[in-house]
């Protein structure tokens, strides 16, 4: 596949993911903050995100699994957790992570399982997708093209 | 006075001498070598906030140092030796520790003043949300010790309720910002960096004090000075720009680079 053609893709796919609401519009802030001078910003801070959330993840798992389920120190984790996607512009996560805290405070054992359940979802999702859009990133650098930046209308 | 008709043609002007305009993104690779950049701190446990903060401040051109607590702030900063503000006044030299400003005696115990030797933090930014000491807590402990002149400006990855967000106003924050912090947010905290060293000319001005307006401000002080002498009738604005007039030349770089909107934020000064 030549350069112009996987940039097309890229682009259709990346549109996508907003389109969905995978991503939102932080995700569009931390392209912008890429540049030459640091070309792997990006994957950077994912990276950073898919590790911190996997933490966070085990720990919540963890958490609910007690006998006597501390809610604080749940609602903590996905505080974090919260943050974390919201400030790479992973939307679904961050809105699961809402509701999640908010089953949190009503102390409710098998919403917030429920709960736990719907972020994981959300969260291998967009793992998922950020990794596919990554690669196709790679490609198109290995094929000596660049990696377009998406314009959005919303 | 030639300082200024406006600001904008200082900066045009510095900027001539300079650089040539750059976009503001390009332009950190020829600021680097300057060495006269606001320092900001910031602080936040979370790792991917720091990444994107320190991001976001470097694509300003700004320095940054970031820590993940209070505690490690309070360490940087050469503070967490004192327990807090008026401490010891066991200590050698009470008055005679001009590096400290007035009111919190503080620093004095010896050579380990309060602040680092030639530390200079223009800004500190703190993510209210903290394990341990949150932002509030460290807002006020440094309000209590001789950096409290540094503005704080606190962070917080939601809607906090007013009472909370009030409260860090009242404690001496100067805005309490949501995350995640965006480019445009970057503006305001220009207005914070430029209204430290406005504060700090003023202290010079009345309190004699030197020490001060050097740690809160090194040369970028200077224009800043000047443009407010212009529309500030009340200073001595003489004095001031006799004083720092050979240190203008120095300071201009900063501006520039990241196109700031200083006519507007002098006189909001």
């Amino acid at each position: 596949m030549e350069v112009g053609q996987m940039q097309r893709r890229l682009v259709d796919y990346t549109k996508s993911l907003f389109m969905e609401g995978f991503l939102d519009a932080q995700f569009l802030q931390l392209q912008q903050l890429q540049d030459e001078s640091n070309p792997d910003f990006v994957v950077e801070v994912v990276s950073l995100f898919f590790d911190d959330s996997e933490k966070l993840l085990n720990d919540l798992t963890m958490a609910l699994d007690q006998p006597n389920v501390d809610f604080k120190k749940v609602d903590a984790h996905v505080h974090q957790l919260k943050g974390s996607s919201s400030s790479i512009g992973a939307q679904r996560v961050k809105n699961a992570c809402i509701a999640f805290r908010s089953f949190c405070e009503e102390q409710n054992i098998d919403a917030t399982l429920r709960c736990l359940q719907q972020v994981k979802q959300e969260y291998y999702l967009v793992k998922n997708k950020l990794e596919t859009m990554l690669r196709l990133e790679q490609q198109i650098v290995a094929a000596g093209g660049s990696i377009p930046m998406i314009e959005l209308g919303f | 006075m030639e300082l200024m008709k406006s600001s904008d043609n200082i900066i045009q002007d510095r900027t001539q001498q300079q650089h040539k305009q750059e976009p503001e993104m390009q332009a950190q690779e020829g600021q680097q070598e300057q060495g006269h950049h606001f320092h900001v701190l910031a602080v936040d446990d979370s790792v991917i906030d720091r990444k994107l903060l320190e991001k976001l401040l470097k694509v300003s051109s700004y320095q940054v140092t970031c820590v993940d607590s209070g505690d490690k702030a309070l360490e940087y900063l050469g503070l967490l030796n004192n327990l807090d503000s008026d401490s010891t006044a066991s200590s050698s030299s009470p008055s005679s520790s001009s590096s400290s400003s007035s009111s919190s005696s503080n620093s004095s115990s010896c050579s380990q003043s309060s602040q680092r030797e030639g530390l200079k933090v223009n800004l500190i930014m703190t993510d209210f949300c903290m394990p341990g000491m949150s932002g509030y807590d460290l807002l006020k402990r440094l309000k209590g010790s001789s950096w409290k002149d540094v503005p704080v400006v606190v962070m917080s990855s939601e809607n906090v309720p007013s009472r909370i967000s009030i409260r860090c106003l009242e404690g001496g924050a100067e805005e309490f910002m949501l995350k995640p912090l965006q480019l445009s947010d970057l503006e305001k905290i220009e207005a914070y960096l430029l209204k430290s060293l406005h504060l700090s000319c003023t202290n010079i001005d009345k309190d004699d004090d030197d020490n001060n307006a050097d740690h809160n401000s090194d040369n970028n002080n200077d224009k800043v000075v000047n443009n407010d002498s212009n529309i500030d009738k009340g200073n001595n604005s003489t004095s001031m720009n006799n004083n720092f007039s050979k240190r203008k030349a120095l300071s201009s770089e900063d501006t520039e680079s990241r196109r700031p909107k200083i006519k507007g934020l002098a006189v909001a000064i």
